[in-house]
């Protein structure tokens, strides 16, 4: 299934793009395992995603959710920083 | 009720009078108004502001911000909400946000307001990025705005 990732703030910087769209497999359905594999198989800014996952928010389809809640096929998906508006 | 996200500059006069117009029940308008301050004046050695670059997540902060004004809604008899928040660059001394409320007596209008600034400023997704004199750091989350907001979900 394909999922749309968006990244803003902090994290956008590090990844250097704000958006990815990407193939997920049934084994990769939440959030915390999605991350947990991208920082095996592609390293990069995807392991300090995931050292730093106690910092970051996760929403699903504009939703802040759980990093164990389940991702389904065209899911839009969220990495941010705690929020500092207002 | 309204919610603006918007990279230029508002004046709180025009919105307030727009809320007024065709409304003889409003009694009170609060409106809490933020601005971008020059200096952190918790640093010892100030630095200088020049730019507050703004960030959100479209779509998301919409929904949030309607999330909000219906809480507030729902817990106060208010005539008439607005949320205007700006994003993209600012400059020292201009506004980022403003919350106007307005009722029929000031008790409703002086606590929505707060309520909906609070919420605002943990659950609407902006991010602040401070570029002074010395360096560009993003804002981090400050343990003081969560207290406030845990501390509506206890009162009621």
């Amino acid at each position: 299934m394909k999922i749309n990732i968006l990244f803003f703030a902090g994290i956008r910087e590090e990844f250097g793009t704000n958006k990815k769209s990407i193939e997920i497999s049934k084994s990769e359905n939440s959030p915390y395992k999605l991350i947990n594999s991208l920082s095996k198989k592609e390293q990069g800014s995807w392991i300090m995603l995931l050292n730093k996952k106690d910092s970051v928010r996760v929403a699903i389809n504009q939703e802040v959710c759980d990093w164990n809640d389940q991702l389904n096929d065209g899911d839009e998906l969220a990495f941010f920083p705690p929020i500092t508006g207002g | 009720m309204a919610i603006y996200i918007q990279k230029e500059l508002f004046e709180v006069e025009k919105i307030i009078s727009n809320i007024r117009k065709n409304k003889p029940l409003i009694g009170a308008i609060v409106s809490f108004i933020g601005y971008v301050r020059e200096f952190n004046g918790n640093d010892i050695k100030v630095k200088k502001l020049k730019q507050m670059d703004l960030e959100h997540y479209p779509g998301m902060t919409e929904k949030e911000l309607i999330k909000i004004e219906l809480n507030a809604k729902s817990r106060w008899d208010l005539e008439d909400v607005c949320i205007i928040h700006r994003v993209g660059k600012l400059l020292p001394s201009e506004p980022i946000v403003a919350v106007i409320v307005a009722s029929q007596h000031r008790k409703n209008a002086f606590e929505a307001c707060e309520f909906i600034i609070d919420f605002l400023k943990t659950d609407a997704p902006f991010w602040k990025k401070e570029i002074s004199d010395r360096d560009q750091l993003w804002v981090q989350d400050n343990s003081e705005d969560y207290k406030r907001k845990n501390n509506w979900d206890i009162k009621k």
